[in-house]
């Protein structure tokens, strides 16, 4: 008899407390911004129509991407206007696109920029452009508030993600030596962003074997600390620390040394920075344009969209560069370009989960979750209270090969991604499913360029970087790794490239 | 008689889930951590139920009459358990010792109960319907309890009524009992005597229950709580002792009707005094209107803006007699303008212009807080300062929170003004600290507004002397992105505090 009345007793009490089981608040959301089916009617070349208008412009970009729109940004600080941008998507931006609801503006992929350091004179550039930086002082409110990160790990919250609590002397020691090596490369030059600055091949070496490898050679065995390696190699490059080449693994812990504690972000992430530079370069952009075809011919460039031939005396390529096979005639099937599938969510929450104590942070990351955590949207508010926010989980598929991902990716519905993402953030967040109200998804096939084994080193890369055609590249592929500076300096090199060309 | 004695299970059932149900509540309430009072104290009773039902082998002759005794000890023990916690929170040291003992001996009773009743019936059925009976009705008298306990008793009675109630309730059984089990009792008249006894004690108990809610609840917040509120942003209560009413925000001390004119004179009048032709005044916080009470005094000034988050408080302070007397009915002056918004976003939209501001925030004990404290905000503040403005900022104690205060200094003269920190004394906060801020340098006023209690001319220079143990500190300033004051701040008050 006492078992029956015990179930009933702490059942009875548990409603009181709130730790009922709710039945399920229902949660709205679909996919959003797919760009499969486009891709996949390039790759069949199917139906594409004929041109019945013709189109001049000395100028064609295509791709509206970071890179893109800072081609765009050049050229018209440089007072040449005559150019147009043709974007694929509705919305421009391509890993810095956003969205807003009523409650914030939010990102959909790229959602910080690390301060940049002197050699970044492009981004620096820019960033006074925007405001960001004035007087050689960055604004305080586009710096991230603190506290920034958070790790949780053995039912605690700590500080910052490098694991700090649970190491054994071991860890600690490893850590440290580590850094000491990372410092050294750091001294030596050859790690910096712009990548194309420093990269010199006394350190080619480190592209020929994998982080992972590397670690192992250095004696690295340390649990956390290759949890902690890979969590980098995964958050900056989709890719576990065994596909990414030991050289840009080092470069994510070498190429900085921050002038003020950062990085710098936005309520919607880099998707702020895309609104400034569609404030200055938007009257050049033509959205939901998909090019299907470049020819290049003596004297220029011919570039096919939808009904209308763009004729060109020069095309700046700042999509991704493994559409070119498919976009240009002749042009060589490419070897050393892998990316990394991945897919984010933006989760609507009604409230904020109970916190255990820890004060609501950026940056959010769980120990062992193979999702990279989730970031606040509403943290860079100047608000004092907050009721309701938008978090970005973001979850880059790099367990297993990029193309079997691409398929899960496509197969399995939005029910089943949903619970995925719920089920992570409920290890750490019990009453998650009481606060979300929406979750949209989006799959990215071709999310980031992969610093593979050899990539950054590469011929291929290298002869496309120099390539002084009427059609030049401008990805941050070609850097090898996808951020926000790459296809920055990218597309302000290609822009300068051109410039100099067209005044002789 | 069958239905009668089932009934008597189920009520029995019911007393026993709510005595459970009350302590563990009003662990809740006084303690805190809901989650950890329920766990412990559902085990320790289940466990204590089981150390009941163990006892009950033991007992062997004169089972009605332990029965009746049974119900009668619960009744009293049950029905004054929350009267004695309360008492017990707000006059003892061992609270927990005295719950998880009240927990444990109506567990044991609880425990004995049911193995007593079946035993006692078991001759008027069969084994098998005894236990389906006895359980039925035991599962039907929980289900009742722990509806009602939430739906109706804990609003309508209130914690202390509710386990009294139930008390009457156990009491009323042990009474039904005699009559119930007349043939398998002894000494019957003592026993319904005994019922009347207790039936009138909890009687009483129930009729003077406000007077023991009132007389625990004075002892734990010190002093008479005459108004209490969640809003939406805060925990506001308002205490009284005899003419001392005092104002807490989340448990905060906000401010003592005894000496709060030290406090908001000095805010007011050092800064204010010493602007030339004062127009326009903005109030960041100070919901409570004291401070604009003190600026009312300046007929010169046109326009007062007051910016606070909560409805609430403005409203509180605008309608309760009690608080209107405290600021002089100053929230309905027609030279005031309430808005209720969040501080940092309304300065930053607003494009306003004022002669002078006054920031008086909560101390920054969080990052939310802390946003307020920062280079970002008083650069954002300082835009709406005229030429010959001043802004006066609530900075903590440069006494208990020496770091801090000289870190808020910092972080103005960082936003690019000129500071002139000062202090006072107020008897319910210890030496507070203000800083004065503006574009250009600060001459004392040679003239105050009449009727200052505690600022004065001759006084004045005093207030920005700084002796050694609360002398300037090199402190980095607070920002947006490094939040040192939070953190510097909780270490300043772990220093002194418990």
């Amino acid at each position: 008899m006492k078992l029956g009345r015990r179930k009933f007793l702490g059942l009875g009490s548990a409603a009181l407390v709130g730790l009922s089981l709710k039945s399920g608040k229902k949660i709205e959301g679909s996919f959003v911004n797919d760009s499969f089916q486009m891709g996949h009617l390039l790759r069949g070349r199917a139906g594409f129509p004929a041109a019945r208008r013709i189109e001049k412009f000395p100028v064609v970009i295509v791709g509206g991407g970071i890179a893109g729109l800072s081609a765009a940004w050049r050229l018209r600080k440089r007072g040449f206007t005559d150019f147009v941008l043709l974007e694929m998507n509705a919305q421009p931006g391509g890993n810095a696109r956003w969205d807003e609801n009523e409650i914030t503006a939010y990102p959909w992929a790229a959602h910080y920029v690390p301060v940049p350091g002197p050699r970044a004179e492009y981004v620096r550039e820019l960033f006074e452009d925007l405001g960001v930086l004035k007087n050689a002082q960055w604004e305080e409110r586009y710096l991230a508030f603190s506290p920034q990160e958070r790790l949780f790990l053995y039912g605690r919250w700590q500080e910052g993600i490098e694991p700090a609590i649970g190491l054994t002397r071991k860890d600690r020691d490893q850590f440290q030596r580590l850094e000491n090596l990372f410092s050294k490369f750091r001294k030596s030059g050859s790690f910096t962003v712009p990548l194309e600055l420093g990269r010199s091949s006394q350190f080619q070496y480190l592209d020929r074997i994998s982080f992972s490898d590397w670690l192992r050679q250095q004696g690295f065995d340390s649990r956390l600390l290759n949890w902690y390696m890979n969590y980098a190699c995964r958050d900056d490059y989709g890719a576990l620390a065994s596909d990414t080449s030991a050289w840009a693994g080092i470069h994510y812990f070498s190429s900085r040394e921050s002038e003020e504690k950062g990085p710098l972000t936005w309520p919607e992430g880099n998707g702020w920075i895309t609104r400034r530079l569609l404030e200055r370069v938007g009257a050049n952009i033509r959205t939901s344009q998909m090019v299907d075809r470049i020819t290049q011919t003596r004297r220029g460039a011919r570039v096919f969209a939808g009904d209308t031939e763009y004729r060109a005396e020069f095309v700046i390529f700042a999509a991704p560069t493994f559409l070119a096979p498919y976009l240009l005639v002749d042009f060589p099937q490419l070897q050393d370009f892998v990316y990394s599938p991945w897919l984010t969510a933006n989760l609507t929450l009604d409230r904020y989960p109970e916190s255990r104590g820890a004060e609501p942070s950026w940056d959010t990351v769980f120990l062992d979750s193979p999702t990279l955590g989730y970031v606040d949207a509403m943290h860079q508010s100047l608000r004092t209270h907050v009721d309701r926010t938008v978090w970005t989980v973001y979850w880059a598929l790099a367990e297993g090969a990029p193309a079997q991902n691409r398929q899960l990716l496509l197969e399995k519905d939005w029910a089943y991604w949903k619970e995925a993402i719920l089920h992570d953030l409920e290890r750490v967040h019990s009453d998650i499913r009481q606060c979300v109200s929406r979750i949209d998804i989006m799959r990215m096939g071709h999310a980031m360029i992969r610093p593979a084994v050899g990539a950054i080193f590469s011929v291929e890369r290298r002869r496309l970087r120099r390539l002084n055609d009427r059609i030049l590249f401008a990805n941050s592929d070609l850097s090898g790794i996808s951020i926000f500076e790459e296809a920055q300096y990218r597309g302000v090199e290609a822009a300068q490239k051109l410039l100099k060309r067209l005044h002789g | 008689m069958g239905i009668l004695v089932f009934i008597s299970v189920l009520l029995v059932a019911a007393c026993g889930l709510i005595y459970e149900l009350v302590a563990g509540t009003l662990a809740s309430y006084l303690v805190g951590d809901s989650v950890f009072q329920f766990s412990t104290i559902i085990g320790t009773y289940l466990f204590a139920m089981g150390i009941g039902s163990a006892l009950s082998r033991y007992i062997n002759r004169g089972l009605a009459n332990r029965f009746v005794w049974i119900e009668l000890l619960l009744g009293v023990i049950g029905g004054f358990s929350s009267a004695l916690l309360m008492l017990a929170f707000a006059f003892t040291q061992g609270f927990e010792l005295i719950l998880y003992a009240l927990v444990l001996v109506m567990g044991v009773l609880v425990g004995l109960e049911i193995p007593l009743l079946m035993r006692i019936v078991r001759d008027r059925y069969q084994f098998r319907d005894v236990i389906a009976h006895v359980l039925t009705f035991d599962y039907l008298g929980a289900l009742g309890a722990s509806l009602l306990f939430p739906i109706l008793l804990v609003p309508r009675l209130g914690l202390v009524r509710s386990a009294m109630l139930f008390g009457l309730i156990n009491a009323g059984v042990a009474l039904w009992s005699t009559f119930l089990f007349a043939n398998q009792l002894s000494a019957t008249r003592g026993l319904r005597a005994a019922c009347l006894v207790v039936l009138c004690a909890l009687g009483a108990g129930m009729a003077q229950a406000r007077q023991i809610t009132a007389t625990a609840e004075d002892n734990i917040y010190a002093d008479e709580i005459i108004f209490a509120r969640d809003t939406h942003y805060q925990h506001l209560v308002l205490t009284r002792f005899k003419d001392d009413l005092r104002l807490f925000l989340n448990s905060h001390l906000q401010f003592s009707s005894r000496d709060e004119y030290r406090y908001h004179e000095s805010l007011v009048h050092p800064g204010l005094a010493a602007v030339p032709a004062p127009r326009r005044v903005l109030i960041l916080g100070g919901g409570d209107g004291l401070a604009v009470r003190e600026i009312l005094k300046y007929p010169q000034v046109e326009s007062i803006t007051l910016v606070d988050l909560d409805p609430e408080m403005t409203r509180i302070f605008s309608t309760n007699p009690m608080l209107t007397k405290l600021n002089d009915k100053s929230l309905l002056s027609p030279r005031v303008h309430v808005i209720n918004a969040d501080a940092f976003p309304w300065v930053d939209s607003n494009t306003d212009n004022f002669d002078f501001i006054v920031i008086d925030f909560p101390d920054p004990t969080n990052y939310s807080l802390g946003k307020l404290y920062t280079t970002a905000f008083y650069r954002a503040v300082s835009r709406h300062l005229s030429a010959q403005g001043f802004v006066a900022v609530q900075s903590t104690s440069p006494m208990f929170a020496r770091d801090s205060f000289w870190c808020i200094a910092e972080t103005l003269k960082q936003a690019g003004l000129q500071t002139y920190p000062y202090h006072v004394y107020v008897p319910s906060f210890g030496e507070w600290g203000f800083v004065l801020a503006g574009t250009h340098g600060y001459v004392p006023p040679k003239s105050l507004p009449a009727g200052l209690r505690f600022v004065s001319v001759d006084g004045l220079p005093a207030l920005f002397q700084f002796p050694p143990d609360m002398a300037p500190l090199p402190m980095p300033a607070n920002q947006l992105n490094s939040q040192v004051l939070v953190r510097t701040y909780e270490n300043d008050w772990k220093d002194i505090s418990h």
